[in-house]
């Protein structure tokens, strides 16, 4: 077909199977967070619309098992769309890495792209984005294993969604979301300013958990983030004397 | 627990604060850049936000801090399998299996 020859020109297509040969070994690594992201929504009292709609509103699995509790707690919401931005935060940097590699796209398909950028696809796609000339190729690679990870993520949290029925309440299903935070969170913590930053923002949360309108999250986060960045400080001034 | 309509505009907003971040310099371009201090600062956001969500929910049991809680041992058991091994699925088998072996032991 000539048309969609146009729409995709064929080092599209070529960018795309690329991407997609690339990606897929470590996709399967998706498919157990979807689960556990669609039994957590539904766990936390989401109807399968409303937790689809989240799925597909939000597409961002730290964000949604961060604020399903504070949800849950009926936290205000200014409180949840904070905790949402912090757990996201880390995506303007790589937003900014990724930036160079969308030069002569258009500014609908760079929204998309935004859209649909994980710590997956932007680990897979980084280098291939930064050192190929050709824009079009360069699109494929990136969006394919994007809406494949899109795909997977929405299949996978529908099964977890209807899957969580036929479990028992007192089976606890919800704290797999709390697991579910703590494995992301172990690889981050192997470096000794990023333990500082987790160790203070967790103490930090737990001692300050009464305070009004559960400000005691931002306190924690900000607390975390400046004991980890003077950590970092401390080691490099070490590093360098 | 049942939610309104009002969670469909949480979910908005949550929506925003997610694909703003993951947009901004894809959208921007390389006119504009991020100060590297800022760049250095905000790596630690996602581990401390992690940390504030978690710690507080397996450390306080009925409004107290309790060291000696299923849910605090689950934890702990979470973070040895994921420490240990790769298999995406261990955590959350040993973990919820440290949770209600924990909560059968102690009669709870």
């Amino acid at each position: 077909m000539p048309s969609s020859g146009q729409i995709f020109p064929s080092s599209f297509r070529g960018g795309a199977r690329e991407g997609f040969i690339t990606f897929l070994p470590l996709s399967v690594g998706l498919v157990p967070w979807a689960l556990v992201m669609g039994m957590a929504m539904a766990s936390t009292g989401f109807t399968p619309l409303q937790a689809m709609g989240m799925n597909i509103i939000v597409f961002a699995g730290t964000a949604q098992l961060g604020t399903l509790p504070l949800i849950a707690a009926e936290a205000p919401l200014w409180l949840i769309v904070v905790t949402a931005l912090a757990l996201n935060l880390r995506f303007v940097i790589f937003s900014a890495a990724l930036a160079p590699g969308f030069r002569g796209v258009g500014t609908a398909k760079r929204w998309l792209a935004g859209h649909l950028l994980t710590d997956g696809v932007f680990a897979t796609c980084l280098d291939k984005m930064l050192h190929t000339d050709d824009p079009h190729w360069r699109l494929g690679y990136y969006l394919a294993p994007a809406v494949w990870s899109w795909l997977l993520w929405q299949v996978f949290a529908l099964i977890g969604i209807y899957a969580a029925g036929f479990i028992p309440k007192q089976w606890s299903l919800e704290f797999m979301a709390t697991i579910a935070l703590i494995v992301l969170l172990v690889p981050m913590a192997r470096v000794r300013p990023m333990l500082i930053a987790a160790l203070v923002g967790g103490a930090s949360a737990t001692l300050l958990r009464n305070m009004p309108l559960r400000l005691g999250v931002v306190v924690a986060i900000c607390a975390g983030i400046a004991a980890g960045f003077a950590a970092e400080h401390r080691e490099h001034k070490a590093r360098q004397s | 627990m049942n939610f309104d309509a009002s969670l469909w505009l949480i979910f908005i907003l949550i929506g925003l604060a997610t694909t703003l971040p993951r947009a901004s310099f894809i959208v921007l371009g390389s006119r504009v850049a991020l100060p590297l201090v800022l760049q250095r600062a905000l790596r630690y956001a996602p581990a401390a936000a992690l940390a504030a969500i978690v710690a507080p929910d397996v450390l306080v049991a009925g409004g107290q801090v309790e060291i000696l809680n299923p849910k605090l041992a689950a934890a702990g058991v979470a973070v040895a399998t994921a420490s240990l091994w790769r298999n995406p699925w261990l955590p959350f088998i040993a973990g919820m299996g440290a949770l209600h072996a924990v909560r059968y032991l102690s009669g709870s």
